[in-house]
């Protein structure tokens, strides 16, 4: 599936903007505030109904505006498909495909895949067990349709248990208002363990060999899931720990605390591995997330790259860049604030290019 | 954003208080109500005073009434032994005007949703055990949206009332999930009211 055109209206400092893209790299450059991660990040709204970046979609709206619109016209061989995102300052976003629209947003959500690598994903390593989550959670989500409706359905439950924890202040409650609540968490927990327990058997393998081919094979990278349900089920869990859960007013265990353990050569990542090994890992956890997707859904996902020489340094970007370059991927979107430096590193016999320039405004020069 | 008269923007600021209505649309009908003669905006204003001043609440099931007992509740041909509850005196207008059902109803006033910081005692609830632990229905259906409050009252009240002796059914099938009764058309609610089936936990 290839993105052919994307128009934005009021998104971000982009009033109107319209872009055609080629099937193979297109390259993005500008100035900072130019606007470029929003673009790639637009392109990443119309896959997963929300930003990379941003949790909310009030500052993802142009200033002074009240409302935001991205249309992609997509292809998938001989078929064109159209997506419209709508999303007003009051109501609900609507998403339509070829002109119907969803019932639900969610619905949208595993259409199109997307792999972002941006600066900031090396939080996948120093942030908090919720980056690692949001990872997880993303790429199944765009991968399996039922994953997505049990995270919905878990998260419905925990957020109620914990609003009821929260305001029983330490008190014991009615038992049944617990079970009436408990009652839907316990089949989607348990249902999500699972999901993600298979995920991780598929996905480790892509990503040793992704990390080998990029260390040239130095060392043994690995991911290891931990979750509280490894133990227990979920029903177990949930009566073991609710004396507990109502004294701490929150929910303590389940598959809201999952994580993922990144190991090298059987050591922690975090503490053991250099800022070059950190760097190696994330890209490959990128990669194996890119080919999880080709096995899962039989088609290449739009690859995104943001602004890769920030915080990749440049002989690793190069690699990157010739990776790239190789065919193995399908279309591809990068923004630097160099217009040559992806140029000249974007350049293999028979693969299709194509340039954009924006000036300080986001408006575009060529 | 404001106006150069602080009734008009006082007016503007309760009017974008109704759910889906933004600033913008609270300013068009501020100047909508402005063009208006006078006696009918009174009217209105009269209208929306009475709801807070006038309005009863039916004493046996909890609906909106002129009075102290509802039209359906001093109504002798309805089935007393059938008892539909409802969230919200909406939903029984919506299985009302289907008419398929010739019962009677009890009124919730909500749905259990703890991150709203509803429970069970901000509810008719007890007055519905109690009602039901007396009255000796032969049947309860309840009737919630298909959302996670609706299925979490539900499991709820099935709970409670599982030992008084009464049927307990829901319609909530052939309804899709997320999907609100009211909104639901007559055809269908009408046909799941009929095809309601037993609670089963
Ligand atoms: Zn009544």
């Amino acid at each position: 599936m290839e993105l052919l055109r994307l128009h934005l209206l009021n998104y971000r400092n982009h009033e109107v903007l319209t872009l055609e893209f080629c099937p193979g790299v297109n390259g993005i450059s500008g100035p900072n505030g130019a606007g470029k991660t929003g673009i790639l990040d637009a392109v990443h709204y119309l896959a997963n109904c929300k930003s990379y970046f941003n949790g909310m979609d009030a500052p993802l709206m142009r200033h002074g505006s009240d409302f935001f619109t991205l249309r992609g016209i997509y292809t998938t061989g001989s078929k064109e498909e159209e997506i419209v995102i709508h999303v007003p300052a009051q109501g609900k976003k609507t998403i339509k495909r070829n002109g119907k629209a969803y019932e639900r947003v969610m619905d949208h959500i595993g259409l199109l895949q997307t792999v972002m690598i941006a600066p900031n994903d090396i939080e996948l390593v120093w942030g908090g067990s919720e980056e690692r989550r949001r990872f997880i959670d993303l790429t199944l989500s765009q991968a399996l349709r039922e994953y997505l409706e049990e995270l919905v359905q878990y998260k419905q439950g925990l957020d109620q248990r914990n609003a009821l924890l929260k305001a029983l202040k330490g008190k014991p409650s009615d038992p049944v208002l617990f079970e009436a609540i408990e009652h839907r968490m316990v089949p989607a927990g348990n249902k999500i363990y699972q999901l993600r327990k298979d995920f991780f058997t598929q996905f480790t393998p892509y990503f040793e060999s992704a990390y080998e081919r990029i260390s040239n094979g130095m060392e043994h990278a690995s991911l290891h899931y931990v979750s509280d349900l490894e133990s227990k089920e979920m029903q177990e869990l949930l009566d073991e720990h609710r004396a507990k859960d109502v004294v701490m007013e929150r929910s303590t265990r389940g598959p809201h605390r999952d994580d993922v353990l990144f190991t090298l050569n059987g050591h922690p990542l975090k503490r053991y591995g250099s800022q070059g090994q950190i760097k190696s890992f994330v890209l490959a956890l990128k990669a194996a997330q890119f080919n999880y997707f080709v096995q899962q859904k039989g088609q290449k996902p739009i690859l995104l790259l943001d602004d890769i020489y920030e915080k990749i340094d440049e002989d690793r970007a190069q690699a990157l860049m010739q990776l790239v370059s190789s065919g193995d991927f399908g279309q591809i979107l990068i923004t630097d604030t160099h217009a040559e430096r992806v140029k000249q590193h974007v350049n293999a016999p028979g693969l299709k290019t194509r340039f954009f320039t924006l000036d300080r405004n986001g408006n575009m020069l060529t | 954003m404001e106006s150069s008269s602080r009734i008009v923007d006082d007016a503007i600021q309760a009017l974008a208080s109704f759910p889906g209505v933004g600033r913008r649309t609270a300013l068009r009908m501020v100047v909508h109500l402005l063009r208006r003669p006078e006696p009918e905006v009174l009217q209105m204003a009269q209208a929306l005073e009475r709801l807070k001043k006038d309005l009863c609440l039916c004493r046996e099931c909890g609906n909106v009434s002129d009075q102290e007992l509802c039209p359906i509740c001093m109504n002798p041909s309805r089935n007393r032994k059938e008892l539909c509850v409802v969230a919200d005196f909406s939903d029984q207008m919506a299985i009302e005007a289907t008419s398929q059902f010739r019962g009677i109803y009890h009124i919730l006033g909500g749905l259990i949703a703890p991150v709203d910081g509803i429970g069970p005692d901000e509810l008719n609830i007890a007055s519905l055990l109690h009602r039901v632990q007396k009255e000796h229905f032969e049947e309860v259906i309840l009737a919630f949206n298909a959302t996670a409050e609706g299925d979490t009252t539900m499991f709820y009240l099935a709970r409670k009332l599982r030992d008084t002796g009464a049927r307990i059914t829901n319609i909530s099938r052939g309804i899709s999930v997320g999907a609100e009764l009211e909104y639901a058309d007559e055809a269908t609610l009408g046909r799941s009211i009929l095809n309601r089936t037993e609670y089963s936990f």
